[in-house]
């Protein structure tokens, strides 16, 4: 509703202005030179560019009916005084109305296509999409599948520490799916627009601790170190979407972070924003990857190649969408001294928030 | 010894995690009672009188919270939410509701296990006035001495404000039990307002200071992120 209003009152901004900048033309015209063919010539022009620029057909009829007026009553004989019995002024009134009507469907035609086509765009995506999670769900599942019938087929003549293994892989890949899960979840929940964000006041502390807590329930070796600043922050987020971009950039760092030996988390303030940064001392990012690592998986179509195995292809997409719809920023670079960084922007509380 | 096994109701429509859940109990010593719709289970509770609830919440014919309402009239029968919802606002209804605790699907024995013990024995305890508390509380490094309100890390007193101490006392109580920011704020300050939540925050963070806790290495309090928070069970 309040859209709405805006935009009736941008478009209405919009008319007014170009009619004032066409008047102003034919005014400096006028004094330079006293033609007076060039005066609808220039309104039909400033009614062309309002039913371009403005939205629907409204705007180009007012601004054409408004150039009528001007032109009847400013410009043309007898001047300073509205004269529609002239035959010529009616008929450039006429012209001008058909030239913004036309010139307003042709501009809705556009946008209509244009709409078509970022459907069709949207329409590619989920396939990429779809296609993304069916693979990525496809490779565990084979192997869940294949070592239960591996048991249940062979199971007298298995030893017992080869059926352990086996359903540890399982127990292994089942933790996958539910990550892949998790990460639809709140892709269909960010993107969709559907359910609103709910930020809830989250400190900091928690949230990492939080974070590691459950990092540290699938790596149980992966020491990851810690700096936080001793002040209570807080931020107005969706506590678990956040804490689940945090996840999947620590996970991504142990699938793709080869020869790391550091893992690190680290925030800081900065300009009212807290800054997250996940940093390691891996092997860094590709170049190639750097520019687009936040979609490549959605917008790449086809190949999905080991950067997607273990569930990881849509993580880091789910992390940008996540972070967007907070209004954040995300950042991968690679460190001087080697190694990947990550750095998330989230605005911090406003000190009023309470009252 | 089998007249004297737990009777855990469990009401969830789906076969494969009631035949789970099933084995899992029967191998730990309890006598699972399955009920696949709120129907069943609202027959089942009154003629078996469980121990225990274990309760999905999306079931076909009512929403589960129904079910927490329907005990709730009569009974103070622990209830444990099975929810495959990920969102806050789901657990904090079916808590604020009467819940005991709740388990986000999927879920391992382990946690189920913990979970079930936990909420058995704040049944038998949780009736006591919280004056009646009495005597000590130890987990790892942490002794809370209840006669004395203070706590120990270590030997060491850890020098808890009052408030401090109510609220890890509180959570001491309901060991393993999930309690909500509402329901503290309202045991130790008595009534919620704005900025309770982000006060009770403070004063946890100034607890888990003073207790030594780091994040990412917390044995004593567990964060439900949006929910509230538990104290750990013996065994975790």
């Amino acid at each position: 509703m309040k859209s709405n209003k805006k935009e009736i009152i941008k478009n209405t901004l919009i008319s007014i202005f170009i009619l004032s900048v066409a008047s102003v033309t034919v005014i400096l015209l006028q004094k330079i030179s006293n033609s007076q063919s060039t005066v609808p010539m220039i309104y039909v022009l400033a009614v062309f560019i309002a039913a371009l620029t403005t939205k629907g057909y409204l705007y180009g009829f007012f601004a054409s009916l408004m150039s009528v007026l001007i032109v009847n009553f400013a410009f043309t004989f007898p001047y300073f005084e509205f004269n529609f019995s002239i035959y010529e002024n009616l008929v450039s009134a006429f012209i001008m109305l058909i030239v913004a009507a036309s010139t307003s469907t042709l501009t809705a035609k556009i946008k209509e296509q244009e709409k078509l086509r970022a459907e069709t765009n949207t329409e590619k995506m989920r396939a990429n999409l779809l296609r993304a999670i069916s693979h990525d769900l496809r490779t565990p599942l084979t192997t869940i599948y294949g070592s239960c019938s591996a048991i249940i087929e062979n199971y007298d003549s298995l030893s017992k520490e080869n059926k352990v293994r086996l359903l540890s892989e399982m127990r292994e890949d089942s933790e996958n799916l539910i990550r892949i899960v998790e990460n639809l979840l709140s892709v269909t929940r960010v993107r969709e627009g559907s359910v609103k964000i709910q930020k809830t006041p989250t400190m900091i502390e928690e949230l990492i601790d939080s974070v590691l807590i459950k990092f540290h329930k699938t790596y149980k070796d992966q020491e990851v170190t810690v700096n936080i600043p001793d002040d209570f922050i807080f931020i107005p987020v969706d506590a678990l979407l956040i804490e689940q971009v945090l996840i999947n950039i620590l996970e991504n760092a142990m699938h793709h972070a080869t020869g790391m030996t550091e893992l690190n988390i680290s925030v800081h303030t900065k300009n009212n924003n807290a800054v997250f940064e996940i940093t390691d001392n891996g092997c860094g990012i590709p170049k190639n990857k750097l520019s687009n690592i936040f979609k490549q998986q959605f917008e790449s179509s086809g190949t999905f190649s080991d950067s997607n195995r273990k569930g990881m292809g849509i993580g880091l997409s789910v992390c940008s969408a996540i972070i967007n719809a907070h209004g954040g920023t995300i950042e991968a670079e690679n460190r001087k001294n080697g190694g990947a960084l990550f750095r998330i922007t989230l605005k911090m509380e406003e000190s009023d928030y309470e009252q | 010894m089998s007249s004297n096994r737990y009777k855990v109701l469990v009401i969830e429509d789906e076969p494969k995690i009631r035949s789970f859940v099933k084995t899992v109990l029967e191998t730990n010593d309890y006598k699972m009672i399955p009920a696949d719709t709120y129907a069943m289970g609202t027959t089942m509770f009154m003629s078996h009188t469980p121990d225990i609830v274990i309760l999905d919440l999306g079931l076909p014919d009512a929403d589960g919270i129904d079910f927490i309402s329907f005990v709730r009239k009569t009974s103070a029968v622990p209830i444990i939410v099975l929810s495959a919802r990920t969102g806050e606002q789901d657990k904090v209804s079916a808590l604020d509701m009467g819940a005991n605790d709740y388990i986000t699907k999927p879920f391992g024995t382990a946690e189920l296990l913990a979970r079930i013990r936990a909420a058995l024995r704040n049944s038998r305890f949780g009736k006591l006035p919280e004056a009646a508390l009495i005597g000590k509380f130890v987990l790892h490094d942490m002794t809370i001495d209840y006669d004395k309100r203070t706590v120990y890390i270590k030997g060491v007193d850890a020098n808890l404000t009052q408030t401090e101490y109510n609220i890890i006392s509180l959570l001491s109580e309901h060991t393993g039990k999930v309690l909500t920011y509402t329901s503290i704020i309202k045991a130790v300050w008595g009534y919620p307002d704005t900025g309770s939540t982000k006060k009770l925050q403070v004063n946890m963070a100034n607890i888990r200071k003073k207790l030594g806790i780091k994040p990412g290495d917390n044995k004593y309090i567990i964060n439900e992120l949006g929910v509230g928070y538990r104290m750990c069970d013996q065994n975790e």
